[in-house]
């Protein structure tokens, strides 16, 4: 087998997992251990994609994920650098502090390509562009997370928003909208920084109305999410239509749809009316359009006026109007429909919105496999799935490559290599990446990066991992995240002492 | 080591529900264990207990590398933590004396048949004995990664799984009338010779080109 050097495009849970497989199987007991070398870029100081900077603190059991992580990062065969952008044209997300490298600069330094950089742009409604009082889910959980792209941002004006408007029904609608409602008391000793406690503290937020276009039975959120809303201590679930709660006849209902049905006909623990503050799931609608305050009769906590169009389901379950349409007075939006990867990305397949690939492997425009590139997780799926299928897909597409790059033999002895094989034959091939190449090498971009402290590696981030938690420990709870500015300084402390 | 917290600080819900231990090393093999609390903020307590994160032997043969600050600082406190561990690490029985249990692949075929002691779960007992089963949130039921299906004999024998299971059943892949999540099930002198088949996860659930949906 030729060497495998395989650079990584960011460093989320689908990347360690294809990388945490790979390493595994080639461990020291194989002839081909030391054939192996992983180099992963991410544009973020801090490793782990969604699972720091998406996953909703008041699920601190999800993140359990990165010890396994750690681990992996623990072999030498294992490279982090964080801070890493990888561009192929000017990023759409401009991170100041992040080191900007080339793609081509990835093709002439390795054997392999991952491509692993997730879905980061939230999908936007027409009807309602962005503004300051209409803004992506995404922004609130970069917000709550302290995402590298908020620093400096102002946070959201909670002290003056009364009602707030989510539109979508996924499990993301969800986790805003119990950061919204569960009391601050409650939140505080999770992963929370500070500074968004204060404003959760401040919040006048009385109701979250959860707009979908379509019903209960289409909705996306899971079970357990729904649960969690019934069961919120301070808010209550504004009764549902109980006609929008009967079963279609004939309908074969899923497992999941009739135990959400189930959980939406109880309804919530407080009864409706008997708490501070309440939600309401408001299914068959579609916004067409936000109107600003008018001076007669805009009222000061709810100035904008949210229009919706009333719909019904076509045979095929696809929404559609019945003509009926109303409003809704609100303070803001919140658009949480989706994410899609990047158009910058390369192989970036515009109807799809990821990249194009076919079991794992990257495939051209012109239906060409292209040889030695891979793509797995959301950027490979679309943005769908949690954390489980992305492991899985990790897997599968770890076996793709191991298949891919061992000869024949060995992956006739390998069941999961095999199947992962296929019948052999990719087709014709396009060629981007380099044939020979030095195992231990790396790109001078990163080399000079590193030299000036821009660039983590996973040792860095331990250590600020380990000072988060104990800067989280004095103050009572889970950890108290550093930016980068603070993760910079600390770490330039600790190399110095 | 033992890392203590105050657990009259936490509200009602959270302190009924409250983990064990949090902080400590214990040396096995090559490598020092870690307790992990799983950070529990519901259900019943007898659900709520510590995890031990035990890497397959190959992740210990890698740990071993470690600089000892690097070593420690993979453990994770968790808050929620109070002092006796309510389920640690799982012994293995003397050999004949333990309750059996069958591992088998999607394809039914054996894997490997093991012993364990009454109160072992499914996801500690497949640590134990290196079998791929895969424990993401470690014990939490938050992940679904450790589902298995059992025989249905058996199956009939557990307790009824409790609603933070069932909703984490609704999204493990290749569900069937016998899943069950390997970290709620529990080991009785009853439950001798259950199979647990690992369920066939196969990227064909991921049809390429599917139009994309929220989460
Ligand atoms: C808000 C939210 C909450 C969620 N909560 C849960 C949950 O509770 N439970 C659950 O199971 N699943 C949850 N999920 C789903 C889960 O997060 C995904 O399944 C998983 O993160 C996908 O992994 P990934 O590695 O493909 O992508 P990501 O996690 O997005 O990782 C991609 C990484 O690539 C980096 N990157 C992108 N572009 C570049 C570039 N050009 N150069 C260098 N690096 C780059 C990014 O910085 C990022 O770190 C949630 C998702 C969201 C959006
Ligand atoms: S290990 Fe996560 S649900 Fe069992």
């Amino acid at each position: 087998m030729a060497p495998i050097k395989l650079a990584i495009i960011g460093a989320g849970p689908s990347s360690f997992y294809v990388a945490s497989r790979l390493l595994a199987s080639l461990p020291p007991s194989s002839p081909y251990h030391s054939a192996l070398r992983i180099h992963m870029y991410d544009r973020l100081w801090a490793p782990h994609g969604l699972v720091r900077y998406g996953v909703a603190p008041d699920h601190p059991e999800v993140k359990n994920c990165v010890h396994k992580f750690d681990a992996a990062a623990t072999d030498p065969r294992l490279r982090f650098f964080g801070n890493v952008n990888v561009v192929a044209s000017p990023p759409v997300v401009p991170l100041p502090q992040s080191t900007e490298l080339p793609l081509s600069t990835l093709f002439s330094n390795y054997t392999h390509l991952l491509l692993s950089s997730g879905c980061s742009l939230p999908l936007l409604h027409p009807a309602l562009p962005p503004s300051d009082h209409c803004v992506p889910a995404l922004s609130l959980v970069h917000w709550y997370t302290r995402h590298p792209s908020v620093a400096h941002k102002p946070p959201p004006p909670l002290e003056k928003l009364e009602h707030i408007s989510i539109i979508g029904q996924g499990n993301v609608s969800l986790d805003v909208a119990r950061m919204l409602l569960t009391p601050p008391s409650t939140l505080e000793k999770y992963d929370i920084p500070e500074p968004v406690l204060d404003v959760l503290r401040r919040s006048a937020v009385k109701h979250v109305s959860i707009i979908g276009r379509r019903g209960p039975l289409e909705a996306a959120f899971t079970t357990k999410e729904l649960r969690e809303m019934m069961n919120l201590e301070d808010a209550s679930m504004e009764p549902i239509d109980p006609s929008l709660l009967v079963v279609p006849e004939g309908a074969k209902l899923t497992r999941q749809q009739s135990r959400t049905m189930q959980l939406l006909q109880k309804g919530s623990r407080n009864k409706p009316g008997t708490t501070p503050k309440s939600w309401s799931l408001d299914f068959f609608r579609s916004p067409t359009g936000l109107a600003p305050p008018n001076s007669a009769s805009s009222s000061l906590t709810r100035p904008y006026t949210l229009s919706l169009a009333h719909n019904t389901l076509s045979a095929d379950k696809k929404a559609i109007p019945t003509g009926e349409t109303s409003t809704l007075r609100t303070s803001m939006v919140v658009t949480s429909l989706g994410h899609q990867a990047e158009p910058s990305i390369p192989w970036y397949d515009p109807d799809l919105r990821h990249v194009r690939t076919v079991g794992g492997r990257v495939v051209d425009e012109t239906g060409r496999t292209v040889k030695g590139v891979y793509a797995s997780g959301w950027a490979a799926m679309g943005a769908r799935g949690v954390l489980a299928s992305t492991m899985i897909d990790a897997y599968a597409v770890a076996d793709t490559i191991l298949a891919d790059s061992f000869p024949d033999q060995i992956r006739r002895e390998n069941d999961a290599l095999a199947s992962a094989a296929g019948d052999g034959s990719l087709g014709e091939l396009s060629e981007v990446l380099a044939n020979k190449v030095d195992l231990e090498g790396i790109p001078e971009e990163v080399n000079k990066a590193m030299a000036s402290g821009d660039v983590t590696d996973y040792r860095d981030w331990k250590m600020i991992d380990e000072e988060e938690i104990r800067r989280g420990e004095k103050l009572g709870k889970e950890r108290e995240r550093m930016d980068w500015e603070e993760a910079r300084a600390f770490l330039e402390h600790a190399r110095m002492s | 080591m033992l890392h203590l917290k105050s657990i009259q600080t936490l509200p009602e819900t959270c302190r009924r529900a409250t983990t064990s231990l949090s902080l400590s090393h214990v040396a096995s093999r090559s490598f020092s264990r870690q307790t992990i609390a799983s950070t529990r903020t519901h259900r019943s307590l007898d659900r709520c207990r510590t995890e031990w994160t035990r890497h397959h032997t190959r992740h210990n043969l890698l740990t071993s590398s470690l600089s000892p600050l690097y070593r420690q600082s993979t453990c994770r406190r968790s808050l929620h933590s109070t002092a006796a561990p309510q389920h640690g690490p799982i012994t293995r029985p003397a050999p004949g004396t333990g309750i059996k249990v069958h591992f088998k692949d999607s394809k039914g075929n054996l894997i490997k048949t093991v012993e364990a002691n009454e109160g072992d779960d499914i996801l500690s007992i497949a640590h134990e004995y290196d079998i791929d089963l895969e424990g993401a949130c470690e014990g939490s039921v938050a992940c679904s990664t450790c589902h298995v299906i059992v025989d249905p004999e058996h199956y009939d024998l557990l307790p009824e799984p409790e609603d933070d299971e069932n909703d984490m059943l609704d999204m493990a892949f290749g569900l069937t009338d016998t899943s069950r999540l390997g970290c709620q099930v529990k080991l009785a002198r009853g439950l001798d010779g259950i199979t647990a088949t690992l369920p066939s996860a196969t990227r064909n659930m991921f049809v390429d080109g599917k139009k994309p949906t929220h989460h």
